[in-house]
């Protein structure tokens, strides 16, 4: 892993305006993340939480605007210069979208894609360091005991471990979860967080999070992003983070959910 | 009401046209097959005569008879391992969601020109080109069998899960790895499935293809039928009829066993 340098920007964006139709999704106008930092980036759905993570993975182009992830440009139509970008920042989906039918090694295994052999990973012979080190991120996530399962057979939290040791095997320097909680019971979301946090922690890896719930977030983030209709209202440690902010951030939401029941009772 | 009531008639008249259009065709395409009921009814005592003389088997041409069952049979197997070569990465390029839409069309009218050419034709053309026997018959079922054979692999390949293969190709894995490990293992067993369906059908079509001298149990059966010798006959479609429900049993016992 390359050497930690807290003062790298690892993410930056400069004057990013994102537009789907007619619809602004996201407008930033500067926005910079260094090395080893922990964003939780907080915001309703529709926020543009999830456009800035397709940005950072380069499945969007900006429509205007500069991009640079790990100063190169994740949306580059060069082949070669794309893979190396996906490979250096790695995804964990709402949804997981782990291969059901496969075991969990073989799953995390697939993390190692970037820096395996074509040849030999076509027919799953990957090399005894990557076995060696998927064995420990099993250990790390606490699925050594379920590494030949299927994943299909696994409950919602031990698929979420799944999902991370896969996005660990990647050996990025980005790490961007999306809602990695959602699909949890309360009591897991925590235990889940603090695996995420604490796994990224110790190898000094820069965490983006898409978030809802900020005051769970608090104890675990280095810094507050919030987003409101596409805007940044709130960066800053996450102590600043106020109920006045939380209002900024979640109020547009609520006047959506105001404005759709008004609409409703309209209907009725 | 009165719009709802007009459309049901409507959809009603619809419904009747359609039928009777139904009714027309077919009654047509019996009369042009010059279907015959009265002769079905006197072709009792012949039946009869047929079935009788089927027992006692002929147990003299077993050992033929066997070996030219597994011949068929490996043209069988041969031919359909080549087809799934083939069609395999046709599959791929034929999937709209794996290839561009100008290449995915064209792979697609190709697998539908060979599915178009009925397997004697090409049975013929193998046997004029190469020779009698049963490499022809095997090139034959595997050309005959990549139409299929691709057309369902890319439809199977088309329902993939789209986020799956966008996070696997998320960890830097090139196109092939992402078609390896993130579209390929959620279609397996549909693959395999028909597959070995594939495998069965192949069985049944090698079975004719001796009728054109590529080879198998198909020249025995042109052979015996023709001459009346029906002891023969008895124990040529009892050992098909073992074959088949054996394949039978296998191609259902590999799809339990691959999920």
């Amino acid at each position: 892993m390359t050497e930690l340098d807290p003062s790298e920007a690892v993410i930056e964006l400069l004057e990013v305006h994102q537009l789907f139709g007619q619809v602004l999704a996201l407008d930033v106008e500067s926005l910079i993340i260094h090395r080893g930092e922990k964003v939780f980036l907080l915001g309703h759905s529709g926020s543009g939480k999830t456009t800035l993570s397709r940005l950072l993975k380069g499945r969007l182009q900006p429509s205007t605007g500069t991009v640079r992830v790990l100063g190169q440009d994740p949306a580059s139509r060069d082949p070669a210069r794309q893979r190396s970008i996906q490979r250096r920042v790695a995804m964990i989906d709402q949804e997981f979208f782990l291969v059901p039918r496969m075991s969990v090694m073989g799953n995390v295994l697939t993390g190692c894609l970037g820096r395996v052999r074509p040849w030999r990973s076509l027919v799953g012979w990957y090399p005894q360091a990557e076995w060696k080190k998927a064995a420990e991120i099993l250990e790390e996530v606490g699925l050594d005991a379920l590494g030949h399962r299927r994943v299909e057979t696994l409950s919602g939290g031990q698929r979420q471990r799944a999902a991370i040791a896969r996005a660990l095997m990647q050996e990025a320097d980005i790490v961007v979860a999306d809602e990695p909680t959602s699909s949890l019971d309360p009591e897991l979301a925590e235990d889940v967080l603090e695996l995420l946090v604490d796994c990224v922690s110790r190898r000094g890896v820069t965490l983006m999070v898409n978030f809802h719930q900020p005051e769970l977030a608090k104890g675990f983030a280095s810094r507050f992003i919030g987003l409101a209709d596409g805007r940044v209202v709130y960066d800053g440690p996450p102590d600043g983070f106020k109920e006045e902010h939380s209002e900024r951030v979640y109020r547009s939401a609520r006047q959506d959910h105001l404005t759709l029941a008004a609409s409703g009772m309209r209907e009725n | 009401m009165t719009a709802l009531r007009q459309r049901w008639k409507l959809r009603f008249l619809a419904q009747t046209l359609v039928w009777l259009g139904a009714g027309v065709l077919v009654a047509v395409a019996l009369w042009w097959s010059e279907f015959d009921l009265a002769a079905l009814a006197r072709s009792g005592p012949r039946f009869s005569e047929f079935f009788a003389r089927l027992v006692p088997p002929d147990w003299s041409v077993t050992q033929l008879v066997l070996q030219s069952t597994l011949e068929t049979l490996m043209i069988a197997i041969g031919g359909t391992a080549l087809a799934v070569i083939f069609a395999l990465p046709l599959g791929f390029l034929a999937a709209a969601n794996v290839s561009p839409g100008w290449l995915s069309q064209a792979i697609k009218l190709f697998l539908g020109l060979i599915r178009s050419i009925p397997l004697i034709v090409i049975a013929i053309l193998f046997v004029v080109a190469v020779g009698l026997g049963p490499f022809p018959g095997a090139l034959a079922i595997a050309f005959h069998s990549i139409g299929m054979l691709g057309k369902f692999y890319a439809e199977e390949f088309e329902t993939a899960e789209k986020g799956i293969v966008n996070a696997v190709r998320g960890t830097g894995a090139t196109w092939s790895q992402t078609l390896r490990w993130g579209l390929f293992p959620q279609c397996v067993p549909q693959v395999v499935a028909f597959s070995v369906y594939r495998l069965e059908m192949n069985f049944r079509d090698a079975a004719v293809l001796g009728l054109v001298g590529a080879g198998g149990i198909g020249y025995y059966i042109q052979l015996y039928v023709r001459g009346f010798q029906y002891e023969k006959v008895a124990v040529l479609l009892l050992v098909i009829i073992v074959v088949v429900t054996l394949l039978d049993q296998l191609t259902y016992w590999v799809r339990r066993w691959v999920r």
